[in-house]
């Protein structure tokens, strides 16, 4: 099966106050569709980093990132919005939803940006949400849910999209232990009855027993796999 | 996005009604000053059309005149019947300017005396507003002469007593003497020290015999100048009926010093609107700036959930416009509401006199074109756009990962 994402010789290095710090070394890397892949490693390994490079949100130091064929990393700031829009999916450490929306409207705030008809695109939300078993707290704000639930709601405006890919950063990072299994457990559903493809960056060991693959990443280079 | 914009501007409540309160003030301030700017227009308007008509016909060239010959109109007589064939409906008064030297028993005083002829309403509406003691000289009275209190104190005379005019006339110098029939009493002391009303016959058989000034022509009692074009049209079909010998103007062609101060009064009250609406704007940009920052996180994520720079930009300028929007809905409100109250008529209170003296009727109307209501309602709207563009262009600029991780 062809690649979804092919990563090649990708190095990021940052510059602070006149000092560079590689947070990347050449790493190669293939996602193929379907994946349920965890990027694991000690903090500061370079996970969030690839993430980020792999889902548009950074520009690498050098190497390449390709979408099913398409070179990612050089695109300009508008083009990347436009890429992450129509196929990524991202779930972050601190939910950040947005505050004065509702669940539903959160939920669908992707397909918002995409254009979609209100009708649409609260329609697909709902079906995420309930995905979740979330859909009851559809009206209430992101203020009046646990952090269990608020990661849920990432969890559905990410998959009410539809993306060919989404990316997790710690997502179970900032839930407690019931917690953090139920929405492990959750996106594996996902993955398997849907085909939903993941890549989350973790050093949560529970969630690295429910991977079908694990990539470690240590001082920016690829590890073992 | 709207939605978003309107739900944003409430996260800080007070910081919000503020830049609303100084949106609205603006709006509010910009409807009443073009209230009382249409009070104005409309005042000077009644107060010189009142006695001068809407529309003059002098003869062509009065105004280089260097004397009293070339400055009339020899064959009024004449001229009368064809303006009031054309135009029917219109009330033609006419009036003849001399300078005289006036004379009581010991001292004179040089001032303009006007002959007048005026049809019997605005005779009785320029009495009840201005006759003081006794009576109008009448139509056809060769003797009796009214004269303004400040004029009748300097000449120190009063009514019965006989007053003595010489003039430079068309056939010569004239000399006559007159009764003071009446007493007039003006609110302008300029106006009031330099009256003297003579019949028309009186003012032609001393100076001018058969010849006018000017013939005025008022068109209905309007409270309101009319329509510059109306006025127009009837002065170019005027003009055509009455050939080249002679000139018809409007109101504003003859008073162009009032007409200027009126067509200034608009653009200064546009300057010092626009100032306010500067002030209120920097207002708006602190509080939508403020806002952009505490939020960058928050735009940050929306950017990596695929928002491009634009739809950014106009997220801001959505905010911003949501918050001025609002200030101008509440400052309409309340600017009609003050109108609505003013539109029935105001004095300002202790300044009664003084508006009297610059030719402002004791009682005015506020008015307010519907160009001048969407000229304020533009200005918040463009207040909103511009106070908007630099925390946009910032909002817009902004890189996920970087905004993301940023602390306020």
């Amino acid at each position: 099966m062809d690649p979804l994402v092919t990563v090649r010789g990708l190095t990021k290095i940052y510059r602070v106050d006149g000092q560079q710090t590689p947070a990347l070394r050449d790493v190669d890397l293939d996602i193929t569709p379907g994946e349920f892949t965890a990027i694991a490693g000690p903090s500061g390994s370079g996970k969030s980093t690839l993430l980020h490079l792999i889902g548009g949100l950074d520009h690498p130091t050098a190497g390449e990132v390709w979408l099913q064929g398409q070179r990612i990393d050089r695109l300009d700031h508008n083009a990347l919005a436009q890429l992450r829009l129509q196929n990524f999916g991202f779930v972050f450490q601190a939910y950040n939803l947005i505050p004065v929306f509702t669940v539903l409207e959160n939920a669908a705030f992707v397909l918002e940006l995409r254009g979609l008809p209100r009708q649409q695109r609260e329609a697909r939300a709902r079906r995420a949400l309930a995905d979740l078993g979330i859909g009851a707290l559809a009206a209430r704000r992101p203020n009046q849910l646990s952090g269990g639930e608020q990661q849920r709601v990432a969890v559905a405006r990410a998959l009410a999209a539809e993306p060919k890919l989404i990316l997790a950063d710690e997502p179970t990072a900032n839930l407690d232990g019931v917690t953090g299994l139920a929405l492990i457990d959750e996106m594996r559903r996902l993955n398997r009855e849907q085909g939903t493809t993941f890549v989350i960056a973790t050093h949560d060991p529970r969630l690295l027993e429910r991977v079908r693959r694990t990539v470690y990443l240590e001082d920016g280079r690829i590890a073992g796999a | 996005m709207l939605v978003l914009a309107w739900r944003n501007i409430w996260r800080q409540r007070s910081r919000s009604l503020g830049a609303i309160m100084a949106v609205g003030f603006v709006v509010w301030l910009g409807l009443v000053y073009f209230g009382l700017v249409g009070a104005a227009r409309d005042g000077s308007y009644v107060n010189l059309t009142e006695n001068a008509g809407q529309l003059q016909v002098h003869t062509r060239d009065y105004r280089d005149a260097r004397n009293i010959r070339d400055a009339v109109v020899r064959d009024a007589a004449a001229l009368r019947p064809r303006i009031a064939a054309t135009l029917p409906d219109v009330e033609v008064a006419a009036a003849l300017d001399v300078p005289v030297l006036l004379a009581g028993a010991d001292r004179s005083r040089g001032v303009l005396l006007m002959g007048v002829d005026q049809p019997q309403a605005l005779r009785e509406r320029f009495a009840a507003a201005y006759l003081a003691e006794g009576r109008l000289p009448a139509g056809d009275d060769l003797d009796g002469i009214a004269l303004g209190g400040g004029l009748a104190r300097t000449l120190q005379v009063q009514v019965g007593d006989t007053v003595y005019a010489y003039a430079p006339g068309t056939e010569g110098t004239g000399a006559s003497a007159y009764t003071v029939v009446g007493v007039l009493k003006f609110p302008d002391p300029a106006r009031d020290a330099s009256t003297a009303l003579l019949s028309l016959p009186a003012a032609q058989d001393l100076a001018a015999p058969g010849a006018v000034s000017r013939f005025e022509l008022h068109i209905g009692q309007v409270r309101r100048a009319p329509d510059d074009a109306v006025l127009m049209q009837l002065r170019d079909r005027l003009q055509s009926a009455l050939g080249g010998a002679v000139i018809v103007e409007t109101w504003r062609e003859a008073f162009p010093s009032l007409s200027r101060i009126e067509q200034v009064m608009r653009p200064v009250g546009l300057v010092f609107i626009g100032l306010f609406f500067v002030l209120a704007g920097l207002l708006v940009v602190n509080t939508i700036y403020l806002s952009v920052i505490e939020r960058t996180r928050e735009f940050g994520v929306v950017i990596a959930l695929g928002a491009r720079r634009g739809r950014v930009m106009r997220m801001v300028v959505a905010e911003s416009l949501a918050l001025c929007g609002t200030g101008a809905v509440l400052g309409l409100l309340l600017g009609v509401l003050s109108l609505a109250r003013l539109s029935q008529g105001f004095t300002y209170p202790g300044l009664e006199k003084l508006t009297a003296q610059v030719g402002f009727p004791s009682v005015l109307y506020a008015r307010i074109e519907p160009a001048e209501i969407v000229t304020v309602l533009g200005f918040a709207l463009a207040t909103g756009v511009l106070a908007a563009l630099m925390p946009a262009r910032s909002a817009g600029r902004l890189e996920p990962i970087d905004a993301m991780r940023f602390v306020a």
